[in-house]
């Protein structure tokens, strides 16, 4: 489809969408298997580059920058990441390789080029930094909905507030967040974490939403922590989608030699 | 004898308060009144670093490499089970000690370290890499349990820092938000560990608690001590007048004088910090010893009378009693005062502070002597002056006779008794230059206090809770490349790149701004080229310059840091090169010889970019700074002791020396344990020029009151010896010369040069009215050496209350009070009548 005719339509599909109140989503596990398509199935696959910065709570500022491409298997199931890094430049060449799995563990693995050594990486939780930015693996890749138990709290003209309670407590150091997520993209456009002990402590925002080839795309969100405010920025550019990269571009091999036809 | 201004000043202050002395109790009562009111705004300031100014560099530069390492000040909670740490129920107990800190205000919760919150990165063989939390839950059997011991021990940087090296003790450590809160926080978990098994011993340490429990008892202290010192002081001077009524009088001088002090420091907004909460301590004695003089002479006076029959208005005495002493006091309190004020020479502020005001307090105490004493003396009942006037007591019949023998002895025997002094000023001189200046904050608690033996316990089973950082600096200028990134910003203003204008861009700012541009605006395809080259030149330029991923950089953090962990006062060196080691051991194959720093700079951000993918990302920035231009070595100690950093400081030194530092690279110090030697250094030094200042400004007093060089030198001997005496002794019993000892100099300069005064001064009265030597050193005998004796009992017995005191420095103060008024008494009345007999030929003596 003509991207721009796509945006035209969605348009008036959204005007159209506005007075109708009776519309709104009831189901509070529709709407989260609709959100969790939008943010992280968009597309049968993407490539883009993204930056990461990332300040700490006196202001000292890392970057990160990365190509990303990611390929479904299936929609809102098993999907496949190639991530590698242009930034900062001592660790260039350094690339992830993730089969994201909905029924079992992630399997993931590293390169690192100046040991020039590939290695299998496992993680008792996916509640790790993601290379040392605030943003947690799992924020990157998206949390498994099956791992908390969702609540409609409130329906406002614009969106959807979602309470989420994690169904094992001991796995995650959160008691519960809170999803506000707009109606007419399905897009979460914040996530506030709430700590064991009732005080929020971490907040995820969409900063910039744009529609590419007819996706609603957060290109720019932020990962703020409360208790010291630092922070991470991250910005996407160069998103394309459908791009039918083949499968073997996930391989083993393009560790070692990232597909230079993908990543620019 | 002329009128002089000074008699004409006691007079009419005499006449004054005589007179109208309820306007004077109400003058008084007002003022301690309103003081009294400004108490209770009380700030406590236990922190030693306030020991310097805001401003100095030292401090400075500790709470700045705090702030780029994000270092806390620390709790240190141990539990040791003699048995062994590693079982499920001990492991179960220190996991339910994370969870409860977890839960605690003012815990900086992120840096909180204990097993259950620290990361395991662990290569599970077969080319894989874990990452997992340490102990996510109490283990559940001792095969766990033993897994978590092999984990540890494979992490140098917890290995013997969160646990024990024997395996008996694990440590939590607890940052703290605000150090203030330490003794409050420590408090709810002495609580807290109560609940738990009584099998394992749970022990509070760190010097933030340390200084903060201080100033807790130490308030305690002010409350305690000081009364109880008060009537002990009371006690004895009951003995020496027998009347309540009349003693009670020097107890008001000493009370308001305190009241009156205090408050006015603490409305005038200044913080008591340790050495201000003494200033009680310390007016006491002054004030109670001026009162002493005035009583001593007007029981002596009325007692004359009394005697010869004469029955003079006992209103009259007080004023002949003031007309006698005003000169003497008015002197010894300008001496005395002189001591404190010296202590302003000082660059420490707390110090300065206590040495401004004591010395008003001693004003205070002389101006409440002359108004507000005379005006109580001359509201006492006839029934009371009668009792005064009563015969001698026992007590003061046997002083008469001890003070007889002395007079004796130091004038039939003056070769004898200056022999015997000049000797013990030589055992004092030796002693002296045995001093050893050393302090720890942990040193002024007893040592059967919680916090000696919480703090003994814990540094006998982990490598140290006394943090110190040794910081390594890039120092070279970052403008080396200034030419390329001119170059490049030139070309990127050609191509109207929108640059925020600053001519004197450095490289990494450049680069910021292009990095941005490259990601928020929309750039042609020249542009976007530009930016692309442009970025990785600017990167490679700001990333491999001045960075300690260098690994011949690492290697000479290495190598320092195994130096220093032979160095005996060092229990553990944790630095960058560990955490590189160990990443990089386990990337590779977890065995040790693959402990080792990549050869290359890539290979090292690589291999730390993993530890940074932990739950604990910003463990690393407690190592380098993001900008990689600044590293620190944590350096674990034994004790907090000032010589033990001292002798760290050495060995880094003497190392350095033998083997510089990679050019552009310079190294300093921060930390608990350095800025402790920063003030002390500061303090001896201060300390010995305002003692040398004031010791000249008295001399140059005395000379100018007693108009004589010779008796000027004279009334400085006491003094000397007995300030070379005691710190002699000092020496000579090993007692580090700390922070009180070295305040007290002041006090024993002001508090020993009186008696002197008093006793020349009434000397030479003697004299004039035409008294021989001998004649006039027998009369000294009587009322002015009673008068010094009595003085030096009260004010050395007063204070044993202070021994008791559970904090050394009010021991210290209670000792020292005791020895400078027992030696510089019997100094004072032995040898000035030696020196006096010993300067006149025997003919001149009859």
């Amino acid at each position: 489809m003509n991207s721009q005719l796509f945006r035209a339509s969605l348009f008036v599909a959204a005007l159209l969408a506005l007075p109708t109140q009776a519309s709104d989503l009831k189901n509070v596990n529709e709407i989260v298997a609709k959100t969790n398509l939008g943010a992280f199935y968009a597309g049968k696959d993407i490539s883009a580059q993204a930056r990461m910065k990332i300040t700490d709570n006196q202001g000292r500022v890392q970057i990160r920058q990365f190509n990303v491409l990611r390929k479904d298997i299936e929609d809102g199931g098993d999907q496949q990441f190639l991530i590698s890094f242009s930034r900062p430049s001592d660790v260039k060449g350094m690339t992830f390789r993730v089969e994201k799995h909905v029924n079992t563990n992630d399997d993931r693995w590293l390169y690192l080029p100046a040991l020039d050594l590939v290695k299998r990486i496992s993680s008792s939780d996916k509640r790790t930094s993601f290379v040392g930015s605030n943003f947690y693996y799992e924020d990157i890749s998206g949390r498994n909905i099956t791992l908390d138990k969702f609540e409609l709290v409130n329906t406002t003209p614009t969106s959807y507030i979602l309470k989420a309670t994690p169904i094992d407590p001991m796995s995650v150091e959160f008691s519960h967040y809170t999803v506000t997520i707009d109606k007419q993209m399905m897009l979460p456009m914040s996530i506030i974490y709430t700590d064991k002990r009732g005080n929020e402590y971490r907040k995820i925002e969409a900063l910039k939403v744009v529609n590419i080839d007819g996706f609603n795309t957060v290109t720019s969100s932020k990962v703020t922590d409360l208790a010291n405010n630092a922070s991470t920025l991250m910005q996407f550019r160069g998103i394309k989608y459908d791009n039918n990269i083949p499968g073997s571009v996930f391989s083993e091999r393009s560790l070692r030699n990232p597909p230079k036809k993908w990543f620019k | 004898m002329k009128p002089s201004l000074s008699n004409n000043l006691a007079n009419l202050l005499t006449s004054i308060s005589i007179n109208s002395p309820r306007a004077i109790y109400l003058a008084v009562a007002l003022l301690a009144a309103f003081m009294l009111i400004q108490l209770p705004k009380v700030d406590i300031d236990t922190d030693p670093e306030n020991m310097l100014r805001a401003d100095n560099p030292a401090r400075l530069f500790h709470n700045q490499v705090k702030q780029q390492f994000n270092l806390y000040d620390a709790i240190v909670l141990g539990v040791v089970h003699s048995d062994g740490i590693y079982n499920p129920t001990s492991l179960a107990i220190t996991k339910q000690l994370s969870d409860y800190v977890m839960n605690l205000d003012g815990v900086v919760h992120s840096e909180v370290i204990a097993p259950s919150l620290v990361d395991n990165i662990e290569n599970r063989g077969a080319g894989e890499l874990s990452f997992s939390w340490l102990m996510p839950s109490a283990p559940k059997n001792q095969q766990q349990s033993a897994q978590v011991q092999r984990a540890i021990e494979r992490l140098p940087l917890l290995h013997n820092t969160m646990a024990s090296g024997d395996g008996k003790a694990i440590a939590v450590y607890i940052p703290l938000v605000d150090k203030d809160n330490s003794y409050q926080i420590a408090e709810q978990l002495r609580q807290f560990t109560k609940t738990l098994a009584q099998d394992h011993q749970y022990y509070i340490t760190g010097l933030p608690v340390a200084e903060n429990q201080f100033g807790f008892e130490m308030f305690v202290q002010m409350a305690i001590s000081a009364p109880l010192a008060g009537a002990m002081i009371f006690l004895m001077l009951w003995l020496f007048l027998r009347q309540s009524v009349v003693v009670m009088g020097a107890m008001l001088i000493a009370m308001s004088t305190v009241i009156i002090t205090m408050g006015s420091l603490i409305g005038a907004g200044f913080s008591v910090h340790i050495l201000s909460s003494m200033i009680a301590i310390f007016l006491m004695p002054i004030a109670v010893v001026d009162a002493i003089h005035v009583l001593s002479e007007f029981k002596e006076k009325l007692q004359h009378n009394k005697a010869i029959q004469q029955n003079t208005d006992h209103r009259d005495i007080i004023r002949e009693v003031i007309a006698d002493l005003f000169q003497p006091m008015l002197f010894t309190t300008l001496t005395s005062a002189v001591g404190f004020l010296s202590l302003m020479l000082t660059p420490i502020p707390p110090v300065k502070v206590f040495g401004g005001f004591v010395a008003l307090g001693i004003f205070l105490a002389f101006i409440l002597t002359m108004t507000l004493l005379p005006a109580y003396l001359s509201r006492l009942s006839p029934k009371t002056i009668a009792q005064l006037a009563g015969g001698e007591d026992a007590s003061l019949s046997l002083l008469y006779r001890l003070l007889k023998t002395l007079s004796a002895l130091s004038q039939n025997h003056y070769n004898k008794v200056i022999a015997a002094l000049t000797l013990f000023t030589l055992f004092g001189i030796i002693g002296i230059g045995q001093i050893v200046i050393n302090d720890n904050p942990v040193r002024w608690f007893k040592a059967d206090h919680q916090i000696s033996i919480a703090d003994k316990a814990l540094n006998q089973h982990f490598a140290g809770t006394y943090n110190a950082y040794l910081v390594l600096e890039h120092t070279s200028d970052s403008k080396t490349n200034h030419k390329t990134v001119s170059a490049i910003y030139d070309a990127a203003t050609a191509l109207a790149l929108p640059l925020e204008a600053t001519q004197d861009i450095d490289a990494a700012t450049l680069l910021t701004q292009l990095d941005d541009l490259s990601f928020e605006v929309q750039l042609s395809p020249q542009q976007s080229e530009f930016v692309n080259q442009a970025i990785a030149k600017l990167s490679n330029i700001a990333q491999q310059k001045n960075s300690f991923y260098q690994p011949q950089q690492l290697a000479y953090i290495d190598q320092l840091a195994q130096h220093l962990r032979q160095t005996d006062q060092v229990g553990k060196v944790n630095a960058l090169s560990d955490v590189v080691r160990t990443v990089n051991r386990e990337l590779i194959s977890g065995r040790n010889d693959d402990y080792t720093i990549p050869h290359t700079h890539d290979g090292v951000a690589q291999v730390l970019l993993q530890y940074q993918s932990s739950h604990r990302p910003n463990d690393l920035m407690h190592f380098v700074t993001p900008q990689r231009d600044a590293t620190l070595l944590w350096l674990q100690l034994k004790d907090g002791d000032n010589q033990t950093m001292q002798a760290v400081i050495s060995a880094t030194d003497a190392y350095i020396a033998k083997h510089p530092l990679p050019s552009g690279i310079s190294y300093k110090w921060a930390g608990k344990a350095y800025i402790n030697v920063v003030w002390q250094q500061a303090m001896v030094a201060g300390m010995a020029e305002s003692l040398a200042g004031a010791f000249v400004f008295v001399l140059l007093m005395m000379i100018a009151l007693f108009k004589s060089i010779r008796y000027g030198l004279l009334a400085m001997l006491p003094l000397t010896i007995t300030i070379i005496g005691i710190y002699g002794l000092i020496g000579w019993i090993g007692k580090d010369y700390d922070m009180p000892i070295a305040v007290l100099s002041s006090l024993t300069l002001g508090l020993s040069v009186d008696f002197a005064i008093h006793f020349i001064e009434r000397y030479r009265q003697l004299r004039r009215l035409g008294h021989d030597i001998t004649s006039a050193l027998s009369q000294m005998f009587n009322e002015p050496a009673r008068a010094i004796s009595r003085n030096a009992l009260v004010i050395a017995f007063g204070f044993t209350p202070l021994l008791f005191a559970p904090l050394v420095p009010y021991v210290t103060v209670g000792l020292f009070l005791a020895s400078i008024m027992l030696i510089s008494a019997v100094v004072t009345l032995t040898l000035i009548p030696a020196v006096v007999t010993f300067s006149h030929p025997k003919k001149e003596l009859s």
